[in-house]
């Protein structure tokens, strides 16, 4: 058990944490080339600005958006990610761990805080589940993965919980220790290959949306050379 | 004047006082065993040790300052140099890193802060700020047997002979340093053989020598080689002229 | 997949593993990440990417020289490829000289330091120079590619035949001179390999090594692209190639018979067969080879005889470089997989950039294309908007770059965290003392200890109520727990509080304010202290306070316990004025004690020893 944790906290932490890191830069930087390469190649370069701008801001803070439709379930979402930025984050125990691996530690949350926002995090994390469950037209546009993902974020949580604050018999202890270190490592590893990447990509959506709708110049022609119908009218 | 340290090994007593006085002199840290550390006491955080021998031989072990340094020859930046008095010492404001000189030295002298992200080469320096005070090596100060001593070379060198003469019986009849590598300024008398201090022993050649030769015959290389290059293209290029005008006659 | 994307995604993950280990190098310095020590300075990345990798770059002077100031014209298409091996192999070396060098932002002092007399000092300013004139015979190609700079071109195309000059000149400075590095260790390099001859060596080498590397390079692009090869060129280079090796040949065994060495050769020990293995495969096979007019002009022929030649003169470099030295130092040295993958990345990622240049250049005659990057293909979908933007190439963007950051990710993954954290101390575990009324001290138990005479400190204590003045009594009822229990390690610091086992023991992690302060982050520096509960430890009249939950080494434990009674004794007792010296204890003069572990009693060393700070009177003495 002991080796387990070593290996999970160690070299495995590396890798997903290095994984999740560079990946979400990966993909950032693959979208901002692609929406540059689009925008070379677009026949309309007319492109809304400020309007975008003005609408990323909106999405990225959605106070105005909160009431709009299902205030309940929007104001349920954005608490469940203020605590799951924050926890992690701020939490004293991280800290301590950065601290001694890499030589300096930031700004923590008291030890209260911590909890509150823990045990706000996974009462959310269900409400996402079951508003989603609940409501036919969210179960439409459902896939399996979007059911999973607020359960495995909570996961952690749950874990990480019991660790710091209930008794818990040594032996489980490490259990249970293990369980939060893998559970976690596990989303720093699906990160960046999911829907969980819009963490990078939600300031670039409304631009992208843009984009995608700018043809390329000339597109008619490469369309009819790639399904060989060279010459053929569109 | 030349200076110089003069060891008898037949009155170290292996007590490390040298050491210890090295280390507060310059302030080094504590010694840990490290795996890039040879087994000979010498590290960056000790520039001089105490090597035991069987039968209760103690060698005190330290930068030799050669009279024609090795590594001072090497180094590119002139990092390592021979201060007036005779001893090398190191800048390491110049020093870039290369570890030519631990490649060069016929010692194995010059150690690495290899643990360090910001590493300089370390070796004794014979105190020369010391000198230049007035003072003497903190080594020989803290000699309580006056095992190891200071002073004038020429005058150690005879100092070291006189002891031999003296105790014929006792001593090996040879003043090391004297004549290895073009001459050391650090000497030993001795009852037993230190010849397994150097890499090969015997080699009375002062190592500059060796590049200096190359170093010397650059200049000429590097003009010879251009002025071939030339003459060989105006060469080759009327010959191959006369070949096109022999050519355009046949046609 | 195919050739080229298969090629490029291994050596992208090359380049990102190279990344993470070059990251800790820089983080951590040389000692944890290299095998590197005091007696081997210099290892792979000397040997192979600087003295190998100049040699490699060599293509660049030799072609030029054919092309240029031979005048032989139809070599025309190799020369574009050899000047753009030649800038990256280059580049390369430097890029390499950056990790290796102790202080790589002090690398620009050669320009101000001056040593004229180190040939170091000459390679460094001649790859300097030739770096740069490679980069500007090199530049009109990119040039070419847009109207902007055209001036530019013209004047660079203006200098080009002064520039080859002065790049053939400077290459045969630095590429002897590379040689001349070694003239200074004749103490260390093994004759077969030792002669003042080696800069002359290093530069025949050299030639033959830029023809073959040529050809071999030749050959390579044109399996991966499928590109017609050069091979009627490359078996001209293989024909002179076979002249230039013999020559070599010639000279090198000239130089050993008047050296009086030629014996060595055969004399059966590892050195000679190394030898005979080097000349077999980068002179004496490849000479064979290409002086069969069939094999020289057959494509598997040439691929073996380049490929020969490529790998033998690397054999030597590093031969030259270190390995031939191992026989006198008596000190194995073996690179560390961070030193390798290093080496393998610095290359992978120069492979990139030619593969990159020969793809958009007109390097060769035709550009070679990545297959998928005709602009007619099935579109792919990014991955994050699930919308297609940009060209086809985005599939192969997608593939290195995960390639990439995957070997980054690998390469975290893998550094040696145990060596780091040590900062390179060797971990030796503690043992318990043997023996009776005189105890044998050997923490590590490799042979070499202290003989402590027990008894007679008890008597000299007074009793048995002396034995807190050096014994912990840390369990309960505890009279004597040895020292090795919770001082570990040998050399370095131990946690000594077993805090698992008492959340355990007070009930789980419900009692951890019984330790720590209730409300407070729980720290060492919010729990009570020990002694608190264990009144044990710390008896009347105890020498030793424990404060914190951390434990000295055994090294300094002992010394820490010994030296200043020792000293205090030596103070009081005129009879042993000495008491407090080293070899008090590392005297070699105790009992005769069974050899340990096949050592000799008499081999106590006195050297690794953890000098503390004793105070020494009189050290600004008289002067001389």
């Amino acid at each position: 058990m002991k080796i387990l944790l070593e290996f999970a906290r160690g070299p495995l932490f590396r890798l997903t944490f290095a994984v999740m890191v560079l990946g979400l830069a990966r993909i950032l930087i693959l979208d901002i080339w692609g929406m540059i390469e689009a925008y070379r190649r677009a026949g309309d370069k007319n492109i809304p600005w400020k309007l975008t701008m003005i609408r990323t801001v909106e999405w990225l803070f959605p106070v105005k958006r909160v009431m709009h439709h299902r205030p309940l379930y929007s104001l349920t979402g954005i608490l469940f990610h203020i605590g799951l930025l924050t926890v992690p984050l701020f939490l004293f125990a991280h800290v301590q761990l950065w601290r001694s691996g890499i030589g300096f530690g930031w700004f923590t949350l008291p030890r209260l805080w911590a909890d509150i926002l823990t045990i706000m995090t996974i009462v959310m994390g269900a409400g996402l589940f079951f508003g989603r469950l609940g409501h036919s037209k969210s179960r439409v546009i459902s896939r399996k993965q979007d059911y999973l993902w607020p359960l495995l974020l909570i996961i952690p949580f749950v874990t990480g919980f019991i660790c710091a604050n209930l008794g818990v018999a040594p032996k489980f202890y490490h259990l249970v220790l293990l369980t939060h270190i893998l559970s976690a490592e596990l989303i720093f590893v699906l990160l960046p290959f999911t829907k969980i990447a819009h963490c990078v990509l939600m300031p670039l959506s409304q631009i992208v949306m843009t984009l995608a709708w700018k043809f390329p110049a000339k597109v008619d022609e490469d369309i009819c050379v790639t399904l060989n119908k060279k010459g053929a009218p569109v | 004047m030349s200076i110089a340290i003069l060891t008898d090994v037949t009155k170290c007593i292996g007590c490390a006082e040298c050491v210890v006085a090295c280390k507060q002199v310059h302030g080094l840290d504590k010694d840990l065993p490290r795996v890039w550390q040879k087994n000979d006491g010498l590290s960056a955080c000790s520039w001089t040790s105490v090597i035991q021998r069987p039968g209760n031989h103690y060698i005190r072990k330290q930068c030799r300052h050669c009279l024609e340094p090795a590594c001072a020859a090497s180094c590119p930046v002139g990092a390592l140099h021979t201060t007036k008095s005779g001893a090398v010492i190191y800048d390491d404001q110049k020093c870039l890193g290369c570890r030519y000189c631990m490649t060069a030295c016929p010692y194995g002298i010059p150690r690495y802060d290899w643990d360090r992200r910001v590493p300089y080469v370390r070796k004794c320096i014979l105190c020369f700020e010391r000198l230049e005070r007035g003072l003497q090596p903190a080594c020989t100060t803290a000699c309580p047997t006056g095992a190891t001593i200071f002073g004038e070379r020429a005058e150690l060198i005879a100092e070291g002979h006189r002891r031999i003469k003296a105790e014929p019986e006792k001593y090996l009849n040879r003043v090391w340093g004297e004549h290895e590598v073009g001459g050391t300024s650090v000497l030993y008398v001795s009852d037993i053989d230190l010849d397994f201090m150097a890499y090969k022993p015997g080699l009375d050649i002062a190592l500059p020598t060796t590049t200096k030769k190359a170093m010397e015959s650059v200049p000429p290389a590097f003009l010879g080689m251009g002025a071939t290059m030339l003459g060989l293209n105006w060469i080759i290029k009327r010959r191959q002229k006369l070949q096109g005008q022999s050519e355009d006659k046949e046609d | 997949m195919n050739r080229v994307h298969v090629t490029k995604t291994i050596l992208w993950m090359l380049t990102g593993l190279a990344l993470a280990v070059a990251l800790t190098r820089f983080a951590f310095g040389l000692g944890v990440t290299t095998n590197l020590t005091d007696t081997t300075p210099w290892g792979l990345w000397i040997g192979f990417d600087v003295m190998a990798g100049v040699a490699l770059g060599a293509g660049g002077f030799v072609i030029t020289a054919i092309f240029y100031i031979l005048r032989q014209e139809k070599f025309h298409p190799l020369v574009r490829p050899a000047v753009l091996t030649a800038l990256l192999g280059y580049i390369a070396v430097i890029l390499s000289l950056l990790v290796d060098l102790g202080l790589p932002w002090n690398i620009w002092h050669m320009m101000i330091y001056w040593n004229p007399h180190s040939p170091l000092f000459e390679v460094g300013w001649c790859v300097m120079l030739y770096t740069t004139v490679l980069l500007l015979e090199f530049s009109p190609v990119p040039l070419a590619e847009t109207s902007r700079w055209a001036n530019i071109r013209r004047v660079l195309m203006k200098f080009r035949f002064p520039l080859v000059l002065l790049g053939i000149m400077l290459s045969t400075l630095h590429q002897s001179s590379l040689g001349s590095l070694f003239l200074i260790t004749p103490f260390k390099s093994y004759p077969l390999w030792y002669t003042p001859l080696l800069p002359i060596l290093f530069f025949i080498s050299a030639i033959a090594l830029g023809l073959m590397m040529v050809s071999f390079e030749s050959l390579c692009t044109s399996w991966l692209y499928r590109r017609p090869a050069e091979n009627n060129l490359v078996a001209r280079l293989g024909s002179a190639a076979r002249w230039v090796l013999g020559f070599y040949l010639l000279v090198r065994l000239l130089d050993l018979k008047i050296s009086g060495n030629l014996a060595l050769i055969f004399s059966g020990n590892w050195e000679s067969w190394l030898f005979i293995a080097e000349l077999l495969i980068m002179a004496i096979i490849p000479i064979i080879l290409f002086s069969i007019p069939r094999v020289r002009h057959s494509a598997t022929g040439q691929w073996i005889g380049s490929f020969l030649v490529v790998a033998g003169t690397i054999l030597n470099r590093v031969n030259v470089g270190g390995l031939t030295m191992v026989g006198t130092t008596g000190e194995y040295y073996f690179p560390s997989w961070m030193e390798v993958s290093i080496s393998a990345g610095i290359v992978a990622a120069l492979a990139l950039v030619f593969l990159f240049a020969i793809e958009k250049f007109q390097i060769w005659e035709t550009r070679p294309r990545e297959p998928e990057s005709d602009p007619h293909v099935q579109p792919a979908f990014s991955r994050g908007g699930q919308t297609w933007l940009g060209s086809p190439s985005v599939a192969g963007r997608t593939r290195y770059s995960l390639a990439f950051i995957i070997a980054v990710a690998i390469g975290f993954a893998l550094i040696p965290a145990h060596k780091i954290d040590s900062s390179g101390v060797v971990d030796i575990v503690a043992a318990r003392a043997l023996g009776g009324d005189t105890l044998f001290v050997d923490g590590n138990r490799d042979g070499f200890g202290v003989a402590f005479p027990h008894a007679a400190h008890i008597k000299a204590g007074k009793g048995k109520e002396s034995c807190v003045g050096c014994h912990h009594m840390n369990l309960p009822l505890d009279r004597q727990s040895g020292c090795y229990s919770c001082h570990r390690g040998m050399y370095l610091t131990a946690d000594a509080f077993g805090h698992d086992w008492h959340a355990s023991a007070a009930g789980g992690n419900v009692a951890c304010v019984d330790c720590h302060t209730r409300g407070e982050d729980r720290t060492a520096a919010t729990a009570r202290p020990c002694a608190d509960c264990h009144k044990d430890l710390m008896p009347e009249g105890a020498a030793i306070k424990v404060n914190t939950y951390t434990v000295p080494s055994y090294a300094d434990a002992m010394h820490d316990l010994c030296i200043p009674c020792h000293r205090q004794a030596a103070a009081t007792n005129s009879d042993h004025p000495d008491l407090y010296r080293c070899p008090t204890c590392h005297n070699g003069k105790s009992p005769d004690w069974p050899t340990l572990a096949g050592r000799q009693p008499w081999k106590r060393r006195l050297n690794n020893h953890n000098i503390l700070p004793v105070v020494s009177a009189g050290i600004e003495g008289p002067t001389p």
